[in-house]
């Protein structure tokens, strides 16, 4: 899977030091009177020698601040949730912005001492990460970027609640204006893009071409059609305590209302939950109205909205 | 050295806040014509008297340059001072102080100083349209190739203003320690304030400390209602010579003192992000004006988070460093407190109109002091302070106005 998140491009300036990370080293300028700088620059903030030289550091330091981030600052982002957006303090006196890995967000602490992770899941260039010092975690991230499996929600414990079609004030009392939880998170690739793309014949560029995407959509990266993330829903199981029994067939009428407010971009992470809004008796049988909600992970605001619905026979 | 209190806001108008789904687009020339006009009218002015014009720069929807040029054309006026500025929410600050030193220094008489913040109409094929949608996608961090922040935060997920102002609070409480309920009363107090101004985007919506603490976690620690909501609006403001004040429409209100203080882009690469250029700024406004923090009758802080009141409270000397937290257990900050601050709402609860956002503030300044404040007036009202912030507290501005 290609790399989803924005990547840095090196100028003439800044190439030895992502050439550095590249080797699995950090490398600093120093000035001729020894001041230590970062980011890359052509002379020394502190005073203005344009005499540098590219030095090989430890790395090590300590965490100056972080923080939580508990809403994605872009979707692109969504499998680090919550983000660890961290400054570390290199012992040179350095500032550096970064993510902390392996460490629970309880654990971390300003002051910490934290070594450097390299990150080569980029593939082009190699990102340089933090870990507490006396975290096991490897000094390297190598590979590929993991595809996330769909992680199942804890089901309910308790069993289903059977509920008869036929039993019109058992039905009604399934509307809610609440939503359910959500779902399992399934991860909508480029190349589930890129399959939606051959099978309905939309090859749109916004979709398919992320190099173009990137030069000259306006959301900087390529995006998954609508109607795809809409019948993801399908992939989504939502979280039911009820099960309605008692029919012969179940007939998909379509949907009232269809929407898509927000984009997913590729590579994101889409969840989704459920409300009933509606139970009719109708000649042929019992119509139940269900909202489905399709989010990117952690975004306030729907990618879809869906009011489905069934007739129960 | 320095301003010498003879030049003075005079007038101003400003849009009422709105959310941007719903508020009118206009064309930013359109905007600039009507808020000057209004803001001259405001003053007993008329165009005929403006020879001095400042707007903002990087988010004007005609034209990236030559853009005062433009809309000075567009206003019918012609000037012996034209200036765009790009201080972001430390605009509005920065342009008064510029205003009133051109006037001081001869250069012109009248300057409107405006920024329209509502959305322009557009079109498709509409190259601005397409470079705000992906400036707004990565929080107004340049994406141009060699830009530091492109290269060395975007990669990371470092953008955008939330997640900056969350990394100085956990600083801040890491080295002083934190108290939520004790930041959560500036939103309290604000939309008391709030309440009582129609214009506000929260007028009639009373909240508790108990609702800013049950809002969502957004960047740890800073919840949903310590963070500003951006909405359509825009401002102008009028500044004269002093002499001149003296025959328009309201009490001339005089810009006696002035700072500005840019220490870095981004907090991460200053010396010491708890250490915020309002203190510099602030120091350099009140030696100018001959006046101390305790001498204020209100303060307008920029709020676009609680952490940023907290740091201009203690940075701008109204309390010690690392006291911040007990200044605000022990004060009222209502306009009927015993230290009023933000008496318009805040933006928090104003609305952030954009880069006009800290306009809001300096208006109210001026209008508390010239007795037009309405059920919100304060009691004492001759002497106010009035901070901007732009970025993430990486460069800010301060004012001190005096009532004639």
């Amino acid at each position: 899977m290609a790399w989803n998140k924005p990547l840095p491009r090196p100028t003439s300036i800044s190439a030895p030091y992502w050439d550095g990370l590249k080797a699995h080293e950090v490398r600093l300028q120093q000035c001729e009177q020894g001041h230590w700088l970062f980011f890359p620059r052509t002379h020394c903030p502190v005073c203005g020698s344009r005499s540098l030289a590219w030095r090989q550091v430890s790395g090590e330091g300590k965490l100056y601040t972080f923080t939580v981030a508990r809403v994605p600052t872009l979707p692109e982002f969504t499998d680090e949730m919550p983000q660890l957006l961290a400054v570390v303090e290199l012992d040179e006196g350095a500032h550096i912005n970064t993510t902390m890995v392996g460490v629970e967000p309880a654990a971390l602490k300003i002051g910490q001492r934290v070594r450097p992770v390299f990150d080569e899941r980029p593939g082009s260039l190699t990102l340089l990460r933090y870990t507490p010092a006396d975290s096991g975690h490897p000094g390297v991230i190598s590979g590929e970027p993991a595809v996330t499996e769909a992680v199942a929600v804890a089901a309910p414990q308790a069993p289903k609640r059977k509920i008869s079609c036929k039993d019109l004030a058992a039905m009604r009392s399934l509307i809610s204006e609440a939503f359910s939880g959500w779902s399992n998170q399934v991860e909508v690739s480029q190349q589930m893009i890129d399959q939606f793309a051959a099978l309905s014949g939309d090859d749109y560029w916004i979709h398919t071409d992320p190099e173009k995407a990137r030069r000259e959509s306006p959301f900087g990266t390529t995006i998954a059609h609508g109607a795809l993330v809409q019948v993801l829903a399908s992939r989504l199981k939502m979280p039911m305590d009820f099960e309605i029994v008692d029919f012969v067939n179940i007939v998909n009428y379509g949907s009232d209302r269809l929407r898509f407010p927000s984009i997913v971009p590729a590579g994101c992470k889409i969840h989704g939950r459920y409300r009933i809004k509606a139970v009719e008796q109708l000649k042929s049988g019992v119509q139940v109205t269900m909202e489905i909600d399709i989010h990117v992970v952690g975004q306030d605001r729907p990618s879809v909205i869906n009011d489905l619905v069934m007739l129960y026979m | 050295m320095g301003l010498q209190g003879q030049a003075a806001l005079v007038g101003a108008a400003q849009y009422k806040p709105e959310k941007y789904t719903s508020a009118p687009r206009m064309f930013h020339l359109e905007q600039v014509a009507d808020l000057a006009t209004q803001a001259l009218a405001d003053a007993g002015l008329s165009l005929a008297d403006v020879d001095g014009l400042i707007t903002s720069g990087p988010q004007f929807h005609e034209a990236g340059m030559f853009v005062p040029a433009m809309a000075g054309e567009y206003l019918g006026v012609r000037l012996n001072f034209a200036e765009v500025i790009d201080l972001g929410g430390a605009s509005s600050v920065g342009m008064v102080w510029r205003a009133a030193a051109a006037i001081e220094l001869g250069m012109c008489d009248t300057v409107v100083c405006v920024i329209p913040s509502r959305m322009a109409p557009t079109t498709p094929d509409d190259d601005h349209m397409l470079e705000v949608m992906r400036a707004s996608r990565f929080g107004g961090h340049s994406t141009r190739f060699g830009a530091p922040e492109a290269e060395m935060d975007l990669p990371y997920g470092h953008m955008a203003q939330n997640t900056g102002y969350a990394m100085i609070a956990q600083r801040y409480a890491a080295t002083y320690g934190w108290d939520a309920a004790a930041l959560a009363r500036i939103c309290v107090d604000q939309r008391f304030n709030a309440c009582h101004n129609p214009d506000a985007m929260f007028y009639g919506q009373p909240i508790t400390v108990d609702d800013v603490l049950a809002s969502r976690m957004v960047a740890e620690p800073l919840r949903m209602l310590e963070i500003v909501m951006p909405v359509a609006g825009g401002g102008a403001m009028v500044v004269t010579r002093a002499d001149k004040a003296k025959s328009c429409r309201h009490r001339a209100v005089r810009v006696m003192g002035a700072g500005e203080h840019v220490h870095s882009k981004s907090p991460t690469y200053a010396a010491d992000m708890l250490s915020t250029p309002i203190g510099p700024a602030s120091r350099k406004a009140f030696a100018m004006a001959g006046l101390k923090p305790s001498d204020m009758h209100m303060a307008q802080i920029y709020d676009c988070y609680t952490i940023t009141v907290l740091l201009t409270l203690e940075d701008a000397g109204f309390c010690a460093k690392g006291e911040g937290l007990k200044f605000l257990r022990e004060h009222d900050f209502t306009f009927k407190g015993d230290f009023p601050m933000n008496t318009h709402g805040g933006q928090l609860s104003f609305g952030q109109t954009g880069s006009a956002g800290g306009m809001t503030q300096v208006i109210e300044a001026m209008q508390q002091i010239q007795g037009r404040a309405g059920e919100r007036q304060l009691a004492r009202h001759d002497l106010a302070y009035v901070s901007g912030t732009g970025g993430v507290m990486s460069e800010q501005g301060a004012l001190i106005l005096q009532g004639a």
